[in-house]
């Protein structure tokens, strides 16, 4: 079962014939990638909002005028649409694209903190169990399974409700779950490591563990961690927006796309452009980080390619 | 139980999914399929306390006597006749020409037991503040009993007409004992005498509700006259939505003002506005129990309501029915004035307000809702502009009640809907006569209240209850906010009459 | 392959009594259980009578042995709120779950391993690019955002399908498909990688240089082998798909487990919380150990290792 999660397909690019030097041969394999390259322009204009959200807004994120609620967005055939709210405004009368911009920040925290914190679990555990092997290996093998034998939505609704919901407790809560990926993956991954000659070299010579393990380990396996990173990343975010639609995610007003895609949810069958914006938004992200992590394993792991 | 009937009960589940019959398309049937987001667990009035088991205890029960809503006027139903005996004591004469569901005759039996049984405290009724008013029941006769009251009660034929529903003598009898050794009386199988009988139900799932084709001639309910009621449990109001507009459902309600409005363009669908006894508050931790002692101060209250544009929610959020309120009661309830201080919108006079408090930069608290809550978030935006950041604690309506009873709420963003008894006993005195309820348990307001509740005389009642209301106004323990309105959707088909209780009388409907 | 079942199995025992652990202590991340058990407007000495008939004044670990061994013989305890018992009222909603759950591995099933096969017999060519795009789509999509949009589309713009009930066939289509997509694309992924790994290899090549028909080689040769990580991959799934029914219920308003734990999680049905996790978790523990056992049983080297 542990080969589940580790099936991400890797994308075929023509080999080369010339081989240029290693620089210009990276260079090519990331410009000439166009899953990458959309990627990162995505991602970047993503990041660019939720950074500069409060000089680029037009209003404030918060601000209600419950009057002027529900203008639609500028290429509705409307008259009440107007370019003092390019996107509409939203049920209580709030800027749309500011909340957008807002909502970027939200949504990227809560993607970026929860891989953090599964990261730092699941690799520890991953690399420990593949450096060590023998009865550490099945703790950790152990404690995957207990793991993933838990239903994640369930558990993360059933401990956000009894404890109760917060931005924090969200991504405590998300970050504490969905480590197992990173387990299973950087197990594997360090278990071709360890027998390779740098490492048996550098036992050999008599380099403490944590120096073999930061040293030889991490960097060669760095690549698969970066590509599970992404996809944890994205899986988070859809993991919040799913605790958002049944209420328990982050607490309004504070606009993740998440929530506003749950406030927006009632109007599905009338004023689709609601809930159309940031579920676009939140689509583009997601996108954006799959296609990169795809990216990445296919620039810097060459040697995967079919 | 053991694993071969576990076995058992899966099989018959897996035969369920696949051969139940779902009902379709309303009038083709004659069933009336109607829904709301809740799951009901009891059918009995008196051990579920859910908006849907007020409805459904008006169809499957009768009370002593039935209250116009027109008029006011309350009419014989089980009851032929009463009269006052005294201030404490009502002799009923009682209709000897009606049956109980299961065929059994109903007498003066069957309405001893039940006051008997409810007004019992140990067995456990939900909101025991409808009947704790009762004494006892005698029978005098078997058509005849003389209900007699612990004290005054002025509002008692309300809560008889609304919260009242005569059960068949020795029904909880056959009550489970759960495992703490209590009777368990909510799993009893319901049995009344009203316009409809429960056909079948699934606890969590339906509810199948049929015509009493032995209904009793001449109730002022009226005669029955659509084949079938379903009751089904559908949370998503999306899909609540769409299975209104393709045929599957014929009634909803609490529909939010954006969408009835959409709604309101399609021919298929009738959209009403309609008034309820549920009115919007929030309440104010006026005694600091909460670990913020910012709302033990007068003039931080003082800016709050000044703060929050109560009319821009009413009319932007809520629907046309909805009106502002001032007092701690609903106008339409006996006794409710709103001829008390009164608090405009005003941000300036908050800020300064709240200056004047030492609080010139605003504060932060937690705020506290459980319904709708896009009125807790314009309220949140309200408080905004002042300075004031408040962080929203969601949460579902039993847990939130237990904090605030435990005092930990700073300020809670509540409702009330009085069970909709018309009048104000059932809101203000059970807010402020030092209840678990209670935000501020002043002595001086649960005096007037004390005077109000107990007295017979109406301008007695009126004038203690406008002096309870002042000092709740001008103290700022609650801040009224509105009335609610509920917007009710439903097939061109009914010919339906939403009326201004929240109270669906379902049993009037019928096909056009 | 004795040996390997026993070892299996003594892990999934290990691993089932530390999921019931966690299950178990569930109930104590609320506070107080006895408050929240005693429930609506229940007195001190209401409380007090529910520690003390529920036991939750003495020592943990008896309690916990206690739940466990009533888990055990099938008594998992009381709903308040449904007045009903906890195990009768989960088996009776089980079916309508596994029947969805069935539903929607039969149709990731069916749209990705031909899509992956494909695209694994010609890779990036254009089947391959609508393939990878269907994954990528599917991993970036909120589901209740699609669920909502098959009921606009099928039911009130084509009137084609019912949107709730469970009454027939037709009614689990639309819920199959939104809970189905979503373990699309790891399925295509891994059909692809492994039709790839397995058509580079020897015995393939052998194969075809005997001479055999490509559809022979492609489908008794290849696909079989294949084809078995994605039988463990499928098992696994399906137990993730019980579990994230949980959205797709509450829009279909379909009874099964997963709006049953979500109706429960609202009015902090403990019991009843504690229970749906339990056995969701054991019947995924149960699976991948099935799973387990048919791969070793269709390929040797795993019982050997």
């Amino acid at each position: 079962m542990s080969d589940a999660v580790s099936t991400e397909r890797p994308i075929v690019v023509t080999a080369q014939i010339l081989e240029p030097s290693p620089g210009a041969l990276m260079r090519r394999r990331i410009f000439g990638h166009t899953g990458f390259m959309i990627g990162i322009v995505v991602l970047a204009t993503i990041f660019f909002m939720a950074i500069f959200a409060p000089l680029i807004s037009p209003g404030d994120p918060y601000d209600q005028v419950l009057s002027r609620k529900l203008i639609p967005p500028i290429w509705h055939d409307s008259a009440k649409a107007t370019w003092e709210h390019p996107l509409g405004t939203d049920l209580l009368g709030r800027d749309y694209l500011t909340r957008l911009f807002y909502g970027a920040r939200i949504s990227l925290l809560i993607g970026f903190a929860a891989m953090l914190i599964s990261g730092v679990i699941g690799t520890t555990l991953g690399v420990i169990a593949g450096y060590f092997g023998g009865r550490v290996d099945m703790v950790v093998n152990f404690i995957i399974t207990t793991r993933l034998s838990m239903p994640v939505v369930l558990v993360a609704l059933a401990v956000v409700s009894l404890v109760g919901s917060s931005l924090a407790m969200v991504i405590w809560v998300l970050g504490l779950l969905i480590w197992d990926r990173f387990a299973v993956v950087m197990r594997s991954a360090t278990m071709q490591v360890r027998n390779l000659d740098f490492v048996t070299s550098a036992q050999a010579v008599g380099c403490s563990t944590p120096r073999i393990l930061f040293a030889e380990i991490m960097p060669n396996i760095a690549n698969s961690l970066i590509v599970i990173a992404t996809i944890e990343m994205a899986h988070a975010i859809l993991l919040e927006a799913a605790l958002s639609f049944l209420g328990l995610g982050v607490q309004p007003p504070e606009p993740s796309w998440g929530l506003m895609i749950a406030e927006a949810k009632g109007m599905m069958f009338f004023d689709a452009w609601l809930i159309a914006i940031p579920g676009a938004a939140l689509f583009a992200l997601v996108l954006a980080i799959n296609l990169l992590g795809d990216g990445i394993r296919d620039v810097t792991a060459p040697e995967n390619r079919n | 139980m053991n694993f071969s009937k576990l076995m058992m009960t899966a099989a018959v589940g897996v035969m369920m999914a696949f051969g139940a019959n779902d009902a379709m398309a309303g009038k083709a049937d004659d069933t009336l399929n109607w829904s709301t987001t809740r799951e009901i667990a009891v059918i009995d009035p008196y051990y579920n306390n859910t908006r849907e088991l007020v409805v459904m205890g008006h169809m499957g029960w009768d009370g002593l006597v039935f209250r116009d809503i027109d008029t006011g006027e309350f009419k014989p139903l089980l009851a032929s006749s009463w009269e006052w005996k005294g201030d404490t004591a009502i002799e009923v004469n009682l209709r000897n020409d009606v049956k109980f569901h299961d065929g059994s005759e109903f007498d003066a039996d069957d309405v001893v037991y039940t006051l008997n049984h409810v007004s019992n405290k140990d067995n456990g009724v939900l909101t025991y503040r409808n009947v704790s008013w009762i004494k006892n029941a005698e029978k005098l006769g078997s058509h005849k009993v003389q209900i007699n009251l612990k004290k005054p009660f002025p509002p008692a034929f309300a809560y008889l007409a609304n919260a009242v529903f005569i059960m068949p003598s020795g029904h909880y009898d056959s009550a489970p004992t759960k495992a703490d050794g209590k009777k368990d009386f909510a799993a009893v199988a319901p049995v009344g005498t009203g316009p409809y009988k429960v056909a079948d139900s699934k606890a969590g799932e339906y509810v199948l509700m049929e015509k009493n084709d032995a209904y009793m001639s001449g109730s002022p309910k009226g005669a029955p006259q659509i084949g079938k009621m379903r009751f089904r449990t559908i949370a998503e109001s999306n899909t609540q939505l769409a299975e209104l507009l393709t045929g599957g459902l014929d009634w909803i309600w609490d529909v939010p003002k954006d969408q009835a409005e959409r709604l309101a363009e399609n021919p298929a669908v009738t959209i009403e506005n309609a008034k309820t006894f549920r009115i919007s508050y929030m309440a104010f931790d006026v005694d600091g129990d909460s670990g913020t002692d910012v709302f033990t101060k007068k003039k931080v209250r003082q800016a709050v309501a000044h703060a929050i544009d109560r009319k821009a929610i009413a009319v932007n959020l809520v629907g046309p029915a909805s009106e502002v309120i001032h007092s701690a009661c609903h106008p339409d309830q006996f006794g409710c004035t709103q001829d008390v201080t009164k608090y405009d919108h005003d941000p300036a006079k908050a800020k300064a307000l709240l200056a004047e408090a030492g609080y010139p930069n605003g504060f932060e608290f937690d705020i506290y809702g459980y319904r709708q809550r896009e009125f807790t978030e314009a309220v949140i935006g309200d408080l905004a502009k002042v300075g004031i950041k408040a962080k929203l604690n969601w949460l579902q309506y039993r847990a939130l009640r237990d904090i605030v009873r435990k005092g930990e709420t700073p300020i809670n963003h509540m409702t009330w809907g009085s069970y909709s008894i018309p009048d104000v006993s059932a809101i203000v005195s059970h807010f402020f006569t030092h209840g678990p309820d209670d935000p501020a348990k002043d002595a001086e307001t649960k005096g007037y209240l004390d005077i109000a509740d107990s007295s017979i005389d109406e301008a007695v009642r009126k004038e203690n209850y406008k002096k309870a209301f002042e000092r709740i106004a001008s103290e700022v323990y609650w801040l009224p906010m509105f009335t609610y309105a509920k917007y009710y959707a439903y097939s061109k088909d009914l010919d339906f009459k939403a009326t201004p209780d929240e109270i669906p009388r379902f049993y009037t409907a019928k096909w056009k | 392959m004795l040996i390997y079942a026993v070892k299996r199995f003594g892990i999934a025992i290990l691993v089932a009594l530390t999921v019931s652990v966690l299950s178990f202590s569930m109930i104590y991340l609320s506070g107080d259980p006895a408050i929240a058990l005693a429930g609506e407007g229940a007195s001190q000495e209401d409380i007090e009578n529910v520690r003390r008939v529920y036991g939750f004044d003495r020592p943990i670990i008896f309690q916990y042995v206690d739940w466990l061994l009533n888990a055990l013989s099938g008594n998992l305890g009381h709903s308040n709120y449904l007045k009903s018992d906890v195990a009768s009222v989960i088996f009776e909603r089980l079916p309508t779950t596994m029947i969805l759950g069935a539903c929607a591995l039969g149709f990731a099933l069916i749209l990705s391993i031909p899509l992956g096969v494909l695209a694994a017999i010609r890779p990036n060519s254009l089947i391959d690019r609508i393939a990878l795009t269907i994954a990528v789509i599917g991993q970036a999509m909120p589901s209740f955002w699609f669920a909502l949009t098959l009921i606009l589309w099928f039911s009130i713009t084509w009137r084609l399908l019912p949107i709730t009930g469970t009454g027939s066939w037709l009614n689990f289509i639309m819920p199959s498909i939104a809970l189905g997509y979503y373990v699309t694309p790891a399925v295509m992924r891994l059909t692809r990688a492994g039709m790839m790994e397995v058509l580079s290899s020897d015995y393939i090549r052998t194969a075809r240089a005997k001479g055999l028909r490509p559809a022979t080689v492609l489908f008794k040769h290849a696909l079989r082998n294949a084809i078995i990580p994605v039988v463990s991959l499928a098992a696994v799934q399906f137990g993730f798909m019980l579990g994230g029914s949980i959205v797709i219920e509450t829009i279909f308003a379909i009874n099964g487990l997963g709006f049953l734990a979500w109706e429960s999680i609202q009015r902090a049905d403990l019991p009843m919380m504690q229970a749906i996790v339990l056995v969701l978790s054991v019947f995924y523990i149960v699976l991948t150990f099935l799973a387990d056992m048919l791969n070793a049983f269709l390929d040797p080297r795993i019982r050997v290792s």
